[in-house]
């Protein structure tokens, strides 16, 4: 298909490099990993330049690779046994909590905490403000697991956590 | 979503606002395009290179398999023209034998 809009490499990166890394460093909680999956998933955009048609499609296109190579990524991890979230806790922790709020350290902390699928929709729905649809079809997943994805996590949060700032201003 | 609009997830869209990304990563990206670019170009330049070869060395095989049919084709034409020489000068012989028997046939009814 023909289009008139030519994709820039490099304002590509400095427009979305903070939206990849971001999205890769809530689903895997490690900072390192989450670089290198970012500059993973920005090497494959420009791979599959060509094949992108539009600012909105670059964005939809790199919100779904960087969560396809999140879960790769902690899935390659659980293959090796090596438990990343232990690791987190141990050591990695601290290094999440750099230049970010105590509210937001502490909701990723508890972010950490759920399974991959609940975790990486409500990454999409409070990070990335996207609709349930929008989630569906980034995760190519049915919109009603993504309704009720969201629901149980938002559940098992509150129960972690039943007043985040209250949580901070008590920390 | 009930949510929307709650306390709860106005306090989850605070606390996730995007982490600015590490200041290496787009150096870190770019410097690797260009090594990509670079092998790419360097892998396609011996693609090509292998393909001229080949090219190449279709090119002398083809010509010397045609040569090679010329040559034939050459010393078949020498045989059959040494062959109609041949055939004329035995043609000849027989044509002045016939002359010469007739001549002799003449004089022995005389």
């Amino acid at each position: 298909m023909a289009h008139d809009w030519q994709p820039d490499f490099e304002q590509l990166v400095d427009e979305h490099q903070s939206m990849v890394f971001s999205l890769a460093l809530r689903m895997s909680g490690d900072r390192g990993l989450a670089e290198e999956i970012a500059q993973d998933v920005l090497m494959e955009l420009d791979m599959n330049l060509r094949k992108i048609e539009s600012p909105l499609h670059a964005l939809c296109w790199l919100r779904r690779v960087t969560m396809n190579r999140s879960a790769d990524a902690l899935r390659r991890r659980r293959v090796r046994g090596i438990d990343l979230w232990v690791e987190i806790e141990e050591g990695h922790g601290a290094r999440m909590e750099e230049s970010s709020s105590p509210l937001g350290a502490r909701v990723e902390q508890l972010l950490a905490t759920l399974p991959e699928q609940q975790r990486a929709a409500l990454v999409l729905r409070y990070q990335e403000d996207m609709t349930p649809e929008e989630i569906a079809e980034t995760l190519e997943t049915p919109v009603a697991t993504v309704k009720s994805q969201l629901q149980r996590g938002l559940k098992l949060l509150r129960a972690k956590a039943a007043n985040l700032n209250e949580y901070v201003r008590g920390a | 979503m009930s949510d929307v609009g709650d306390e709860f997830g106005a306090e989850m869209r605070e606390a996730m606002q995007r982490r600015p990304a590490p200041p290496g990563l787009k150096r870190k990206v770019m410097e690797q395009r260009t090594r990509q670019r670079t092998l790419r170009l360097r892998s396609h330049t011996v693609l090509w290179q292998r393909l001229a070869a080949c090219l190449v060395f279709v090119g002398v095989l083809a010509g010397a398999f045609e040569w090679r049919q010329t040559q034939e084709r050459r010393r078949g034409e020498e045989a059959r023209q040494q062959v109609l020489t041949a055939l004329r000068i035995t043609s000849h012989a027989l044509d002045t034998m016939k002359a010469q028997l007739a001549a002799h046939d003449r004089d022995g009814q005389e």
